[in-house]
């Protein structure tokens, strides 16, 4: 058993290096040693997943400082095989995808290098049994994320993009650094289960618990991009679609989420649950709103991920474990699909990722219309796609929670419905609204069968097909039935708003789309539409603070101190010594040599005079 | 053999070296068999090293009446230090190999390795400052000579700033010679000193400069500028390395009492250089200077470590000081060849070169990553445990030198922007980047260490472990 563990954790590694030293052979090479450990992989967590009785557990110890041991456990329980199912099952899909997509790139081996390793990154965090092993996968996946989203590193763009993605995640990770250090020195150890079993038996002083709740949670905020820490994500989409689809589907996002329910009797103990509904909640709205103006559609997805995310930290939030980690589970599956779908497009479409300029794309890519389709549906939580069930859960457990009702629900209720409204805008305007570039158009051909269209339909078979497997999934994860409680006038409302906003969407995008530019030509809509499209201007105010405060102001603050305090006192020093030396007699000429030499003697002196008087 | 040998025959044999190679390049490939015999040499000595950790080399050049005999003797903290010391020496050699060509500059590495030996080697103070001062004469030389434009200023600024510092710590000998009549360490250590904290005063000063420690570093950039890459790995690998080791040596195994009592000196200075420092390095858009400040920075971190005055913390401390070693070693080098390629420094006429130097570039990555504590690297493993350590000793309000870890990674990443990715500038597309395979593998090697020991930091743990379970580092704070 623990060979196929050990095997599960090394052979991304081993992969990304075969594949990279390998791969520089041929072109062709690295595609299909990729391809085939990231089969082995899907097969071996299959295997664990099919024998799973109880938690595989390795002990070990990484290494030994002093006194102290820094263990490397690892700890593979259903949550953790559902993360790794997802992980290394879209990054299969997402692999094979690759095919096609990153066919022109001349770069494969480096390519498929880094996807093995961002795999690896996520499986290692997954299994880890201590926080610190959790803390070095959480590494590697932002620097995986780094490699992979400047992977055009030749272009400024995608350059300045993975600097986002890797600053952005490291604010958030230092808190996480700095919580394991307090948890080290306060509980003596950082193994996840013992510290929740600590919690829940209250024998970790409260305040302590709460600090560091909200200090993992802030890391969490900076993986999964909520606010304020979101603006990497959508720069992100600068990457490859493949790699959008690996980071907000099978991998990277997800971890925030993750750490939290990992932790879940921590943060229950903790008192800081509310503290993450309530920014989760702040995060899907602005998500939610942000997407609906999006010019470019790989934005508009990666505000709906935001939002989605929010919507599975709130479902923890709101204090259900099941909603929230079905939820995640639900969206792992169709935003990958979403993404892969766009990624279909962009393909096709020679990488026009505007929307505008396309459109009526329907009948040519009837495949991935129809998937896409699907995986907007489940977006929206339409029955019985599995989108609806885990989003119903999420609203439902902010309501009936006392402490979450309120603002908190109606936020979520909001980027809840909105969903089908971007959704749907994308789905429309990409698919059936007229076509608005005649060469573009034309130029357009059907994609592979084999290789683009049978991930986007094996994924939208699963976010459908899901749906009906709802309460194996809760009950797998949490090891409990779903609540029973049910509220009678959720579900006519929430279905009455999703046809309403469907209406709309294809009213304003497909019938009327004269309408549209008549409203949005308004002043009032206009600026409305430009807070909106640039998110809130959050990225703005966190790019002038950095710039203009901390490597302005700051920066040349220190610098002038650096130049006119620190290195003058040392002149002051040699000068003053100098004088102190001439006030001696010792030397009228003015030559450089003899200067130096005064200087030093001069020192000598002073330091000389200085003891006499004091100690002898 | 006599191990005196190891220290005066380079000191002696580097003139004959220089007098007879003059116009012939076997200098470099004497001085880099000798090297390599060194690191042997100190391998065999490790391996030797007795149960207790003390082997008596021997003593030699007795002048009873001033206490003057040259007393030999290694422990594990002196033979750790000798091993990296040579480790660096022979890259150094190999990173040197095509760029430079007279033998005098090799002849002054030869000399160099006697001075440092001297230091590392001897337990009489009197002679541990003469080798002090005896690695100042061929560092002034290496950097005046082999050096860029405003080397002159550089080379005699670092002269007698550390010159000067070194001032302190004769005052320091002094005073306890006149308290103890003795310069020997381990008598030393036995006896009662009168004026204990005046003593741990200068020498900390003394040692903080060459460490060097916030506000005692204005030398270093201007030094690390200046100097020819080889020079700065030189510097900062085997000088720096020098200051800590003495002041872990002097200011915190002699006098523990004291050490005690001001430890938290040594942690301000220490955060305030990372912080400082980091920050500097942030400002920093000279690439070479970005690269020092970053050291400094990271010294910083290994004062914090000595700070903690615990087993692990000292632990630590010197494993983030091997570990820096071989992280900014690459950091130097590469800077240094991006600079003889593109003639240029400044951050904003490079950019791209990743394109064109793909190997070196991504090794240039990677010690960056080092450099900003990536876990699987070197860095990673050396700021955890420094940090951990510190909290241990220090509480919980130390956590905040995590924010040096945020630091780092700005300047590190934004550095990696500006240089290696990006579209291609200028300068970037018309220099060619070749490399010859001889300092492609002296990289190398370093890359793979940050690496290895990264993964596998137990391997040095275990000889690092064993250094300091033999001192009594006196009661908790």
């Amino acid at each position: 058993m623990s060979s196929f563990v050990l095997a599960l954790l090394l052979l991304p590694f081993i992969g990304a290096i075969v594949t990279f030293v390998v791969g520089k052979l041929n072109k062709k090479i690295p595609f299909f040693l990729a391809y085939i450990f990231s089969i082995v992989l899907f097969v071996d967590v299959v295997y664990l997943f099919s024998v799973y009785e109880q938690p595989f557990v390795i002990d070990y110890e990484w290494f030994r400082f002093g006194e102290n041991a820094l263990p490397f456990g690892i700890y593979i329980d259903k949550l953790s095989l559902i993360m790794l199912l997802i992980a290394t099952g879209l990054g299969l899909l997402d692999i094979h995808f690759s095919h096609d997509y990153m066919k022109e790139e001349k770069d494969q081996a480096r390519y498929y290098a880094k996807m093995l390793f961002f795999i690896g990154g996520m499986i290692l965090l997954v299994s880890a049994k201590e926080l610190l092993g959790l803390f070095v996968g959480w590494e590697f996946m932002g620097l995986a994320s780094y490699l992979l989203i400047s992977f055009w590193h030749y272009n400024k763009a995608p350059a300045d993009a993975g600097v986002a993605a890797f600053l952005y995640t490291k604010f958030g990770d230092i808190f996480l650094f700095a919580a394991i250090g307090l948890l080290f020195y306060f509980t003596k150890t950082l193994d996840i289960a013992t510290l929740n079993h600590l919690a829940a038996t209250n024998q970790i002083d409260s305040t302590l618990m709460y600090v560091i709740a909200i200090f993992i949670f802030i890391a969490a905020i900076g993986k999964s991009g909520q606010f304020p820490l979101f603006p990497w994500l959508m720069r992100a989409m600068e990457g490859p679609t493949t790699v959008s689809a690996l980071i907000h589907g099978a991998t990277m996002v997800n971890s925030g989420i993750y750490i939290v329910a990992r932790m879940f009797d921590f943060y229950v103990a903790s008192q800081a649950l509310i503290v993450v509904a309530a920014v989760a909640a702040l995060s899907a709205f602005v998500g939610a709103t942000s997407a609906l103006v999006q010019s470019e559609m790989k934005k508009v997805l990666a505000y709906s991920t935001m939002s989605h995310l929010s919507l599975a930290f709130i479902g923890l939030g709101a204090g259900s474990l099941a909603a929230g980690m079905t939820h995640l589970v639900n969206h792992a599956i169709f935003k990958a699909l979403l993404f892969l779908s766009a990624g279909a497009v962009i393909l096709v479409a020679h990488h026009t990722k505007d929307m505008w300029k396309l459109g009526a794309l329907g009948k040519k890519l009837f495949l991935v219309a129809l998937f896409m389709g699907m995986g907007i549906l489940s977006l929206s939580g339409l029955p019985p796609f599995s989108g609806f069930y885990s989003k119903d859960a999420v609203i439902l457990s902010t309501l009936t929670n006392p402490q979450t009702f309120g603002l908190i629900s109606s936020l979520t209720l909001i980027a809840g419905v909105l969903s089908i409204a971007y959704g749907g805008r994308l789905w429309v305007l990409l698919f059936v609204s007229p076509q608005k570039d005649e060469k573009l158009h034309n130029s357009i051909k059907t994609p592979s069968l084999f290789w683009i269209a049978l991930p986007l339909g094996v994924m939208a078979v699963l976010t459908l097909a899901l749906g009906f497997f709802q309460e194996e999934l809760i009950s797998f994860i949490t090891s409990t039935k779903g609540s029973e409680e049910h509220i009678g006038w959720l579900f006519p409302f929430m279905m009455g708003v999703i046809v309403f906003f469907a209406f709309l969407v294809w009213f304003f995008y497909y019938k009327r789309l004269d309408l549209l530019q008549k409203v949005s030509a308004q002043p009032l809509m206009k600026t409305i539409h430009q807070i909106l499209f640039h998110g809130y201007y959050v990225e703005r105010m966190i790019e002038w603070f950095v710039q203009t405060i901390i490597l302005g102001v700051v920066t040349s603050f220190v610098a002038f101190i650096e130049k006119n305090i620190i290195d003058k006192a040392v002149n002051g020093v040699v000068w003053l010594s100098y004088k102190v030396f001439l006030l001696f007699g010792l030397s009228k000429s003015s030559q450089v040599s003899n200067q130096v030499g005064g200087m030093v003697l001069g020192v000598v002196v002073l330091v000389f005079v200085m003891l006499v008087r004091n100690f002898i | 053999m006599s191990y005196v040998a190891l220290i005066f025959a380079p000191l002696v044999f580097s003139g004959f070296l220089y007098l007879f190679t003059k116009k012939s390049p076997l200098a470099k490939y004497i001085v880099l068999g000798y090297f390599v015999f060194l690191f042997v040499e100190t391998l065999f000595l490790y391996l030797q090293l007795p149960q207790n950790g003390y082997l008596m080399l021997g003593k030699f050049l007795e002048v009873k009446e001033f206490g003057f005999i040259l007393t030999l003797e290694i422990d594990r903290l002196s033979s750790v230090m000798l091993l990296l010391t040579s480790l660096l020496l022979i890259l150094v050699t190999l990173s040197s190999w095509s760029m430079q060509k007279e033998s005098a500059y090799f002849s002054l590495l030869l000399f160099f390795s006697g001075a440092i030996f001297g230091v590392f080697m001897s337990t009489n103070l009197m002679w541990f400052f003469i080798f002090w001062e005896l690695t100042l004469i061929p560092m002034y030389f290496l950097v005046g000579i082999w050096g860029g434009d405003g080397r002159v200023y550089a080379a005699l600024k670092f002269f007698l700033y550390t010159h000067v510092a070194s001032m302190f710590i004769l005052l320091a000998f002094f005073l306890i010679f006149k308290q103890t009549a003795t310069f020997d360490m381990t008598q030393i250590q036995e006896s009662m000193l009168v004026t204990p904290t005046l003593i741990w005063w200068l020498l900390f000063v003394g040692f903080a400069v060459k460490m060097p420690l916030f506000p005692f570093h204005t030398w270093l950039p201007d030094a690390h500028v200046e100097a020819s890459a080889p020079i700065s790995v030189l510097l900062a690998g085997v000088l720096l390395k020098m200051g800590a080791y003495a002041m872990i040596r002097f200011v915190i195994l002699m006098l523990p009492q004291e050490a005690h009592k001001y430890a938290f000196v040594l942690l301000g200075a220490g955060i305030l250089s990372l912080l400082y420092a980091g920050v500097m390095a942030l400002y920093e858009t000279h690439l070479k200077k970005m690269v020092a400040y970053s050291s400094i920075s990271h010294m910083g971190l290994v004062a914090i470590g000595m700070a903690t005055l615990s087993y692990e913390g000292l632990s630590a401390a010197l494993f983030e000081m091997i570990g820096h070693a071989f992280i900014i070693a690459p950091l130097f080098l590469i800077a240094g060849f991006f600079h003889y390629k593109t003639q240029s420094w400044q951050m904003q006429d490079l950019g791209g070169i990743m394109q064109k130097a793909p190997y070196i570039s991504a090794l240039f990555v990677l010690a960056g990553l080092g450099a900003l504590g990536l876990p699987a690297t070197m860095g990673f493993v050396g700021e955890i445990t420094i940090f951990l350590s510190a909290l241990d000793t220090y509480g919980a309000w130390v956590a905040f030198i995590a924010f040096g870890a945020m630091i780092g990674s700005g300047y590190i990443i934004w550095t990696l922007r500006r240089v290696i990715y990006g579209p291609m500038s200028q300068k970037v597309q018309e220099s060619n980047f070749s490399i010859s395979w001889v300092e492609f593998f002296a990289l190398a090697v370093f890359g793979i260490a940050i690496v290895a020991f990264g993964v596998y930091p137990q391997a040095l743990f275990d000889a690092i472990n064993e250094v300091f379970s033999a001192y009594n580092l006196g009661g908790a704070m």
